[in-house]
């Protein structure tokens, strides 16, 4: 670029500073947007397969009987057509630890015999701290979720009295142990099962897989497989709460993008079209038609740059925190959860080329101008558009200041068009924002207007004083302690389940009320209140194939006990199911208690109650329940609200700038108005009326269209269960409510554009003209 | 009793329409108005002229209330401009003023009658009403069957002729023109010249802003001469029509 061009575009930069700053703000929010749906689209697919192929993770983890296939037929299935690689077979035991440990509930623990992984063809476990078990009663801990360097060198003492020392944690992709010990130490724990881990050259499907299997087993007595945990399945598990919000970041992800485009592309149109003179000017002292487009397209690119530049750096540094509200409580093994290193080159590189390409339809009409008609265009009067529909407002009782505001827009029309579309993916920002606020409201159980008390045990708090009263003292005292209405019981344990090689946490719900107040809704069959009944989240149904009705076999301390699905509830953990005390009393005869739920009676006094409890026993942990949201709800929640603020910002800068563009090209017209008596109220109400009639038909383009986006993302996060009443929101108050979102957003951006209308200075607009 | 354009007398005691005294008005350092004094009576036909940049466009801003003296006071029609905010200074140009521009400064998106009637409609008038008045002004300046023709269609001496019909819509007290033939070609410049001293002739007071000497022999009663922000020279006109 010449220096000549780089003056003019400066020029132009410097000329129009206002609109320079609103196509800066555009790109700034519409990059930080589409920089965080990006960073959780790719966060919630690309570490998992980075970290699955760089331990070469197993495809399949299959448990086989050793009674019926030997360890060397086990050996020899590696070798089997279809069979990649293999490792094992490894002895599996499955010991129960009776007390807490390292911060997880008691429970049993699956335990794998393995020599060092470290260079093992499949599953390299990696360790995280302390080393690999050499000797006996060592044992390195599968990491999964906690546990680190400060419980190195405790130990774990078994149900049958075995102490085995921590020695390491590790993780890997596979999930293929609860813990791992030396094969010698896993031979003489009892194994129960032979573990064998493989990698298929056909593994992309679940049907793959199990055709895999199949092939590799063949030959094996048929009931030799006792169970097979597919890779499939914890990829499924490790992106589930980044799936929550995937479809709505990449609703307001698109959004974002389409509008920044729709309003770059009207504030270049409208810069050539007010900017003819100057066009003229540029070529008739010389400058080719490239160069003025290159002086258009420079004019934009600056903005467009800085609003990238600082959008990505604003989107990078909020990616971090979703992402890790995203990735909570999800085990991640091995896998580095962070947005993906090209983001930041891709919004850098594309951004700006979707702003130039938005830029260069009409800034290469500028090129197509001659001189002579550019000059001519700028100084003589317009020929009159949308001429009837201004000639019929005329004529009607409305008054002139409004009739004029409405014809005004009709003199534009594709100008009107970007705006309106603008406004209309604006109301569908609100719309969706707020059917998704609304169904989740609806998705929580209603306050039951009483005061509740949160009383959680040592098990599962920080505090770890010594309890001086047992389980059922505790809950006798929590009756009687004056105010209590009632008292329910929850119990945490972690139990298996018979043909998985993966825990699942078990919530026992007793006591008064077997619906603790923060128990989950129930939004298909029933409650699990009868004995051997259980109630699960979508997540855990989904990734263990299972739907109501199924029966599954828990095990814990050895006893086991089959049990119906009765309920989906709303949502929930993965590895989590819920049922009543009676049932985990056919499990184990610890009450293993982590919470007490107290429900005051109307009028007692919580703080008494509170103090009276802690003198009782200062172990526990005493609070005054809220009746919060769960966390996808907030999340979500707080997602679409910060996406709403953005977007309806950046269709309000829109407005905005049509406005200042209007304004600046009817500067004349405005002044005459003036001279005759306009006054400066009939200005604003002229051209806030000019905007406001798109707000009220954006609303009625932009409100079907969003019902439409809220019913596809709702259906999409599967983690959730949502039934009909909980996804039909749409009441007659809300709908007229979001009727008023487009007038809102239009009104929002015409308000400072009308007042500088009002203030125009008419001795100086006329004279200049 | 002074003379008029055309000859005829108007009374020396006919109420002033104008009064302007020790009118100031600066733009940063330079002075546009040093102490201007004029008045101006109901009926006269006054040109102002001067050389660019002498400030006779700011004095007929002052006039109508279009932009506030740095000191001094103005009245029109024994209004003080000067205790008017932005609103009560539009509804006063509404009631009292009409004005015509150089470049007419019609709306392009109306046609000649709805560019009239305008004027109108912002008071309150109904459409029907104000659409009655604006063509029968149409009509007396010989333009009415221009009515339906958008201002990019019409000729300039048409166009002036509609600045013109939109200006006396709210019958003003005060008429003001600014260079109102300069954009024309001679002809049409004759015919807006004799509309101005018909409008006169029937007891319109004028204030015309003015290069044009010819405009201003013609169309004014009384001269004044305005150089570096000051009255320089007052004098009457002898009649050329």
């Amino acid at each position: 670029m010449n220096s000549a061009v780089w003056r003019a575009s400066r020029a132009a930069v410097k000329r129009r500073r206002v609109q320079t700053i609103v196509i800066g703000l555009v790109v700034f929010c519409s990059t930080a947007t589409v920089l965080l749906a990006l960073a959780v689209i790719s966060a919630a697919r690309a570490p998992f397969d980075a970290a699955f192929e760089g331990e070469r993770g197993a495809h399949v983890s299959a448990l086989f009987d050793p009674a019926k296939a030997s360890a060397e037929q086990l050996a020899a299935t590696a070798h089997r057509p279809g069979v990649e690689a293999a490792a094992g077979p490894f002895d599996q035991a499955v010991v129960t630890i009776p007390t807490d440990w390292v911060g997880r509930p008691p429970g049993p623990l699956a335990l794998v015999g393995r020599p060092d992984p470290a260079a093992a063809p499949v599953d390299r476990v990696e360790v995280l701290s302390g080393r690999w078990a050499t000797g006996p009663g060592e044992v390195v801990i599968n990491a999964g979720g906690g546990g680190g360097t400060r419980f190195l060198g405790t130990s774990l003492t078994t149900s049958t009295g075995l102490k085995l020392t921590i020695v390491g944690f590790a993780s890997g992709m596979s999930q293929s142990a609860g813990g791992w010990v030396t094969p010698e130490q896993a031979a003489a724990l009892h194994p129960t099962g032979r573990q064998m881990l493989y990698r298929f050259t056909d593994a992309a499907t679940e049907q793959q897989l199990t055709t895999s299997l199949a092939n590799a087993t063949e030959g094996l007595p048929e009931d030799a497989v006792e169970s097979g945990q597919s890779y499939l399945v914890l990829k499924q598990a490790f992106s589930a709460g980044a799936d929550t919000y995937l479809p709505l970041m990449t609703v307001f992800g698109v959004l974002g993008l389409v509008v920044a485009a729709l309003i770059v592309g009207n504030v270049v149109s409208g810069a050539v079209v007010s900017g003819y003179r100057h066009i003229g000017v540029l070529k008739s002292i010389g400058f080719t038609p490239r160069q003025v487009v290159t002086v258009y397209l420079t004019m934009v690119s600056v903005p467009a740059v800085v609003g990238t530049v600082l959008g990505t750096v604003a989107g990078w540094a909020a990616s971090y925190p979703i992402l890790k509200a995203a990735f909570s409580g999800i085990a991640t093994g091995t896998a580095v959860i962070e947005p993906a290193g090209w983001l930041p080159a891709a919004s850098l590189l594309g951004v700006p080329l979707l702003v130039a390409l938005a830029a260069f339809v009409p800034a290469s009409r500028a090129r197509r101008f001659s001189a002579a008609q550019a000059i001519s265009a700028g100084s003589a009067p317009r020929a009159g558009r949308g001429l009837k529909v201004q000639r019929w407002l005329g004529g009607t009782r409305l008054p002139r200041a409004v009739s004029l505001g409405l014809g005004q827009p009709f003199a534009r029309p594709a100008r009107t068009a970007l705006t309106m579309a603008a406004i209309v993916l604006g109301v569908v920002t609100v719309t969706v924002t707020t059917g998704v606020s609304s169904t989740l409201a609806r998705s929580m159980s209603a306050p039951d207007g009483s005061t509740h008390i949160d009383v959680l045990t040592s098990a599962f708090s920080e505090n770890k004083i010594t309890p001086r009263l047992t389980p059922e003292q505790t809950e006798a005292m929590l009756h009687a302690t004056p105010g209590a209405e009632q008292v329910s019981v929850r119990s945490l344990v972690r139990v298996g389940i018979v043909g998985q090689p993966q825990l699942v946490f078990a919530n026992f719900y007793g006591g008064d009320a077997m619906v603790d107040h923060q128990r989950l809704n129930v939004v298909e069959g029933r409650l699990a209140t009868g004995l051997n009944e259980i109630e699960a989240g979508p997540a855990f149904l989904d990734q263990h194939g299972l739907k109501l009705g199924d029966r599954i076999t828990l095990v814990l301390d050895g006893r086991q006990t089959t049990v119906t699905l009765v309920g989906k509830e709303l949502e929930g953990n993965a590895n989590a199911i819920t049922s009543n005390d009676a049932t985990r009393a056919l499990l184990t005869p610890d009450p293993h208690v982590v919470e007490y739920d107290v429900k005051l009676a109307q009028g007692a006094d919580a703080a008494a109650y509170q103090k009276a409890v802690t003198d009782a026993d200062p172990s526990l942990s005493v609070s005054v329940s809220t009746q919060g949201s769960v966390g996808p709800v907030v999340a979500i929640k707080t997602f679409s609200t910060t996406f709403t603020v953005l977007l309806s910002v950046v269709a309000a800068l829109g407005v905005f700038n049509t406005l200042l563009l209007t304004i600046r090209e009817r500067r004349r017209d405005l002044g005459m108005l003036k001279s005759i008596g306009m006054t400066p109220r009939q200005v604003v109400a002229m051209t806030i009326t000019s905007v406001a009639w798109q707000g009220v038909a954006s609303g009625i383009i932009g409100i079907p269209l969003g019902i439409l986006v809220h019913r596809l993302i709702i259906e999409h996060v599967r983690i959730i269960a949502f039934t009909d009443s909980m996804i039909d929101v749409w009441g007659a108050p809300l709908l007229a409510a979001l009727a008023l979102a487009g007038v809102a957003i239009a009104v929002l951006g015409a308000l400072v554009p009308a007042r500088s209308a009002a203030r125009l200075p008419i001795a100086e607009v006329l004279h200049n003209e | 009793m002074s003379n008029d354009h055309d000859g005829t007398t108007r009374p020396d005691d006919a109420p002033y329409v104008v009064e302007l005294s020790g009118v100031h008005k600066e733009f940063g350092d330079a002075k546009a108005l040093d102490g201007v004094d004029l008045r101006i009576r109901a009926g006269e036909a006054v040109a102002v002229m001067g050389p660019s940049g002498c400030g006779k466009s700011t004095l007929l801003n002052m006039v109508a209330g279009l932009d506030r003296p740095s000191a001094g006071t103005v009245r029109v029609q024994g209004q003080d401009l000067g205790g008017l905010n932005e609103n009560g200074l539009a509804l006063f140009r509404r009631r009292h003023i009409g004005m015509i521009f150089q470049f007419f400064n019609l709306i392009d998106d109306l046609p000649a009658l709805d560019n009239v009637a305008l004027a109108a409609q912002l008071t309150g008038t109904s459409a029907k009403q104000a659409r009655r008045r604006a063509l029968e002004l149409l009509d007396e300046l010989g333009v009415a069957h221009r009515k339906d023709v958008y201002p990019a269609t019409l000729s300039g001496g048409e166009r002036q002729r509609v600045a013109v019909a939109r200006a006396l819509m709210n019958r003003p007290a005060l008429l003001l023109a600014d260079e109102p033939t300069g954009a024309l070609d001679s002809r049409s410049g004759e015919q807006v010249m004799d509309l101005l001293i018909d409008l006169n002739q029937i007891g319109q007071t004028l204030l015309i802003v003015t290069h044009d000497p010819n405009l201003a022999t013609r169309c004014a009663s009384r001269l004044v001469e305005v150089a570096d922000g000051k009255v320089a020279r007052e004098r009457m006109l002898e009649s050329s029509s």
